[in-house]
């Protein structure tokens, strides 16, 4: 595999905290990479790291060892500044908790990327980007005038709206009921492969993870592949 | 623009949505209650300097002892001055054999520029005002000079060389003057009678007065121009501020009243923007995350919330001085007749001072809340626990406790009463943090147990008593300024009232003889007249100190300023003589002569200021001539007199001893109520060789004016009072929001809605009255401070807000927590999670 066509790669990756007991690793070292338009599911139960392990991969948080390449990018070497810009130009969040500015409508939270990008046609890209997960009809709705399916369809359509080469999803059903989890589902997928995004999904539901070409296991801060048939990549 | 943008969207829909309420409300008040308070304290201010103006008859004064160079004059018409002017000598005046010695005035027709010339038709009769001057070839005489004189309406007497008719009697002048000593009957005449009169001719003993009036700062810019020309030995300067008389002194202590309530108002609105700042900061770490995290860079977060803080801070200026314009109107309307306020007048400076405040406030008390918010991490998106980076406690308070300061400090203009209050605010502080510890001891006892009202309202304290103790602390300010400007607006308006309580003499009557003294007192008795204790008074020329001749004369005049209430002391003293320490008189050095032995040098008792200005000390010998003898005495005790009281004071007070040889005088003062003023020619006419002085129209001008005062002290406290109670509803409502997702997550556990409503009801009442109870030894201190160094008023505890403080505490914070919480327990639980959320 080329390694231009790398879109996340870590080296022996490492996050310790410091609490009251002394210090805690969190994170053991882990190596792995993800390639371009992969999907890719980080399983694990609660505890286990999963959230950390995102929230260092999509630069939200400061690594305490190792290295990672985000598009070839040194994420690790990179201030808070210009981890904020690299996340602006290329990734894309969804959350469980769905994470939209209460005081702003669902369009314009769906614009706020776009906007933050500085890109100037922010609000005819959210205006088409609304119709396509079908709340045109609510987009001047403040968010808790919605409903929670409603709600992450906006969070999907403001992570997609800067067309993003790669999109941390962080347990994007867990808040919505079954109904509401297939569409939210059907609609995250669809995007992905027609934006040739890639996908980094962090949940506990396993027929959700099914559907990513690839599974990792996390547990008590190691990582381990699910998926034979590709390289096992936790530890040194 | 793109930061412009959101955070123009951001602040539109928050600010319909109903978001920014709290801070909003917190700015408005601020600009609101400034603007009023200044505005209306401007206004009345003007007002009161109008009336005090009239005591010198204008704005300005300038007393010469020749004439001036006219074109002194000429050049106050470049400054758009008015000019007034007067001449004035004491004068022999006839009328066929009887004659008096007048105090003769001649004035131009523009006299007097401020107040009017009263007029009456009985002698010591009312006097009614007149706009007219006093027309050539007439005299407006005063009653006790036709009562010596003898003559009536229509009569001429001579004055000079010039026979002159009596038109009309002369009640009161304007720039009169009080003093019960040396005064001589007034006689108005015109100035272009003078010529006639030829009574300043060589030997006599003229003065000239030349009156201004005009706007301040061009009254200020005359001043400067003719100041170089001025000659101290000559000339004076007078204006109305340098009056230290007893309406001088009211108008002075009610000044800084205002002031000092403007400051409060001032700290209040700070309190309360702190707290709805906090909240604002708060309520925004998750859209600040967001941004953070979708790639905006501190700098963008930065500018958007400037730009949001800059539009909130707009709107409420805006708002606020709408309000405060209204209520400071309503309020003149309402008061229009009992207080003269100038309503029609508008003044740009309390509008200056507060879109000042509001935008300091704003500003000031933002930075800790909006460092809190730029340090959000991106990773709370994930972790919704993580909060600030930026939490210090020690810089919040020395951002706030700064801001505060600097902003009083620059406000006022005045270090100490701006000092003393965050003095105040300082011991509050730390007394409540140490009360919070307290708090917590006693909630970990009684905040174990079951889920009782009292148990849960325990707990809740101890597990919020540290971090809520800036909460604490607000209501406790709040509260303490509310007290501050309560007990300073009572013991305030109390002292002035019992500086002229129902029965002050109005009258005084001096040269009474030893012979008449006892006769006067009869018949006083027969007539139901009240008088007061008779004074010996002998005339005494001031010798030498410590057989150093005395050069400079014992008079106020010397001095820059000028005082018309007390004025008159001239080259010779009036000395006065007794064992017994007159009311209102302190001794402040040595004692106070009640005994004496034969042999020892006779003791003088003397007043602290002349001492301090003839550099006499304890010991001093002072020599005084009086008659062919000198008598010499020694200082042996300095006094503190207290001149606001109107009774008679002297600055030398000798033992009985060192004028047993002499005969005196005597003066004293009586009571004649308002409806019996007509009774006064008849009633003193048997003593028709005592002096009698009316004093009645000077002491109903002080009344006025102190019940003027008392009225706007009154509207002023109800406007800090308004301002306190929205402080504190701000208070409760910011602090509701913390509240709520315990609130939440009781109902969701099924606890019962009444059994959360008692505790949160009971956790309020707790802090209320533990809020209460602080201010109200705060209160102490700080009214200690006030009192003793700004006011100078006699301290004493207040007990009763000892107890009515924790009270009212308790019940309003109790009040305003069960409203909020009414409110907030009326949504249904889904709906209760959803706002959580």
């Amino acid at each position: 595999m080329s390694k231009a066509s790398l879109m996340i790669e870590t080296k022996n990756l490492i996050k310790k905290v410091t609490t009251n007991e002394g210090e805690l690793q969190i994170l053991h070292p882990i190596s792995f990479t993800v390639s371009a338009g992969e999907s890719v599911a980080v399983v694990g139960a609660s505890g286990s790291g999963k959230s950390t392990l995102l929230g260092l991969l999509a630069g939200l948080d400061e690594v305490s060892g190792g290295e990672i390449f985000l598009d070839s990018e040194p994420l690790h070497n990179m201030d808070e500044e210009a981890r904020a810009r690299l996340r602006g130009d290329k990734v894309g969040f969804i959350f469980q908790s769905f994470m939209l500015v209460q005081s702003l409508t669902a369009l314009e939270n769906i614009m706020l990327p776009a906007e933050i990008a500085g890109l100037d046609d922010a609000k005819k890209r959210a205006n088409e980007i609304i119709k396509q997960v079908g709340l045109e009809h609510r987009a001047h709705h403040f968010p808790n005038q919605l409903s929670g399916g409603e709600q992450q369809r906006v969070a999907i359509a403001r992570a997609f709206i800067t067309k993003p080469k790669l999109l941390f999803a962080d347990e994007p059903t867990g808040n919505l009921d079954s109904v509401n989890s297939q569409k939210v589902e059907d609609l995250l997928f669809a995007l992905n492969k027609d934006l040739d995004t890639t996908l980094i999904l962090v949940t506990h539901d396993s027929q959700l993870a099914q559907k990513c070409d690839r599974q990792l296991q996390m547990t008590a801060g190691e990582l381990v592949e699910k998926t034979p048939h590709l390289k096992v990549v936790s530890g040194e | 623009m793109m930061a412009f943008n959101l955070a123009w969207r951001l602040f539109k829909h928050e600010a319909r949505r109903g978001e920014l309420t709290i801070i909003l409300l917190a700015i408005v008040l601020s600009v609101a209650s400034v603007l009023s308070l200044s505005l209306f304290s401007e206004r009345l201010q003007q007002a009161l300097t109008d009336k005090s103006a009239e005591f010198i008859a204008a704005d300005s004064q300038l007393r010469s002892r020749n004439p001036v160079d006219p074109m002194w004059i000429e050049e106050a018409g470049k400054y758009e001055l008015n000019t007034a002017y007067q001449l004035s000598t004491r004068s022999m005046v006839f009328a066929g054999d009887a004659l008096a010695l007048s105090d003769v005035r001649a004035v131009d027709n523009a006299y007097p520029l401020k107040g009017k010339v009263k007029l009456s038709t009985i002698p010591f009769g009312e006097g009614i005002a007149t706009d007219n001057s006093v027309p050539r070839g007439e005299v407006w005489a005063d009653s006790r000079l036709l009562q010596v004189l003898k003559v009536d309406i229509g009569d001429e007497i001579e004055v000079g060389e010039a026979k002159l008719k009596v038109a009309r009697i002369l009640s009161e002048i304007p720039d009169a003057g009080f003093s019960i000593f040396n005064t001589d009957p007034i006689l108005l005449i015109n100035a272009q009678d003078v010529a006639a009169t030829k009574i300043t001719g060589p030997g006599s003993r003229v003065s000239y007065k030349y009156y201004f009036t005009g706007e301040p700062s061009q009254l200020e810019d005359y001043y400067d121009w003719l100041r170089p020309q001025l000659d101290r030995e000559v000339h004076r300067w007078t204006s109305i501020e340098d009056d230290e008389s007893p309406i001088g002194n009211s108008i002075a202590r009610a000044e800084e009243f205002f002031l000092l309530a403007s400051l409060l108002a001032i700290v209040l609105a700070a309190v309360s923007i702190a707290v709805a700042a906090q909240r604002f900061s708060q309520r925004h770490f998750d859209p600040v995350a967001i941004m953070k995290t979708l790639g905006a860079g501190k700098s963008t977060v930065r500018t958007i919330y400037l730009i949001q803080i800059c539009f909130i801070t707009v709107l409420g200026i805006i708002l606020g001085s709408v309000i405060g314009y209204l209520i400071q109107q309503g309020v003149a309307f309402a008061l229009q007749g009992q207080v003269e306020v100038a309503i029609d007048t508008w003044y740009w400076r309390p509008l200056g001072i507060a879109v000042f405040t509001g935008v300091t406030c704003a500003m000031l008390f933002s930075i800790y809340p909006l460092l809190q918010l730029f340090s959000i991490p991106p990773l709370r998106v994930l972790r919704r626990d993580i909060s600030s980076t930026v939490s210090s406690k020690f810089l919040q308070f020395a951002f706030s406790g700064g801001a505060v300061f600097l902003l009083m400090w620059v406000y006022s203009g005045n270090l100490k009463i701006s000092s003393i209050l965050f003095a105040g605010g300082i011991v509050l502080v730390l007394s409540l943090l140490a009360m919070t510890h307290v708090l917590i001891i006693i909630g970990r006892k009684l905040g174990s147990g079951s889920m009782g009202a009292w148990t849960l309202a325990w707990a809740r304290i101890r597990r919020r008593a540290m971090g809520n103790s800036v909460q604490l602390i607000s209501f406790a300010i709040t509260i303490m300024l509310l007290l501050v400007v309560l007990v300073m607006r009572n013991d305030l308006v109390k002292q002035w009232r019992d500086q002229l309580p129902e029965g002050t003499p109005n009258y005084f009557i001096a040269n009474v003889t030893e012979a008449q003294k006892e006769g006067l007192k009869s018949h006083f008795d027969t007539n139901n007249v009240l008088y007061e204790k008779f004074y010996p008074v002998a005339r005494g020329r001031f010798v030498s100190i410590n057989d150093e001749s005395v050069r400079t004369e014992v008079t106020k005049e010397g001095e820059e300023r000028s005082n018309e209430g007390r004025q008159g002391l001239g080259r010779e003293a009036n000395l006065s003589w007794t064992t017994e320490l007159q009311t209102g008189n302190v001794i402040v050095d040595g004692q106070w002569h009640d005994v004496w032995q034969e042999g020892e040098p006779v003791p003088v008792s003397v007043e602290t200021d002349i001492a301090d200005r003839l550099e006499i000390e304890l010991g001093d010998t002072l020599a005084f001539n009086v008659g062919s003898e000198v008598i010499k005495a020694e200082v042996t005790s300095l006094r503190d007199v207290d001149w606001q009281t109107l009774q008679p004071n002297f600055f030398f007070v000798l033992h009985p001893k060192a004028m047993e040889n002499f005969s005196a005088t005597y003066i004293t003062s009586f009571h004649l109520d308002e409806s019996r003023k007509n009774e006064i020619a008849p009633l003193m006419a048997p003593f028709a060789s005592v002096t009698l002085f009316d004093v009645d129209a000077r002491i109903n001008q002080i009344r006025e004016i102190i019940d003027q005062v008392s009225l706007a002290v009154e509207f002023i406290l109800i406007l800090v009072l308004i301002a306190g109670s929205l402080v504190l509803v701000a208070q409760v409502q910011a602090s509701m929001d913390e509240r709520l997702e315990e609130l939440a997550i009781l109902r969701t556990l099924g606890l019962k809605g009444s059994r959360i409503r008692f505790s949160v009801i009971n956790e309020f009442l707790i802090i209320g009255g533990v809020a209460g109870l602080m201010a109200a030894f705060a209160n102490e201190f700080s009214l200690y401070l006030l009192q003793v160094n700004v006011f100078q008023m006699p301290f004493a505890l207040h007990f009763e807000y000892w107890v009515i403080a924790p009270v009212v505490g308790a019940i309003v914070v109790g009040l305003l927590g069960a409203l909020s919480c009414w409110r907030l327990l009326s949504l249904n639980t889904a709906h209760l999670l959803r706002k959580m959320v």
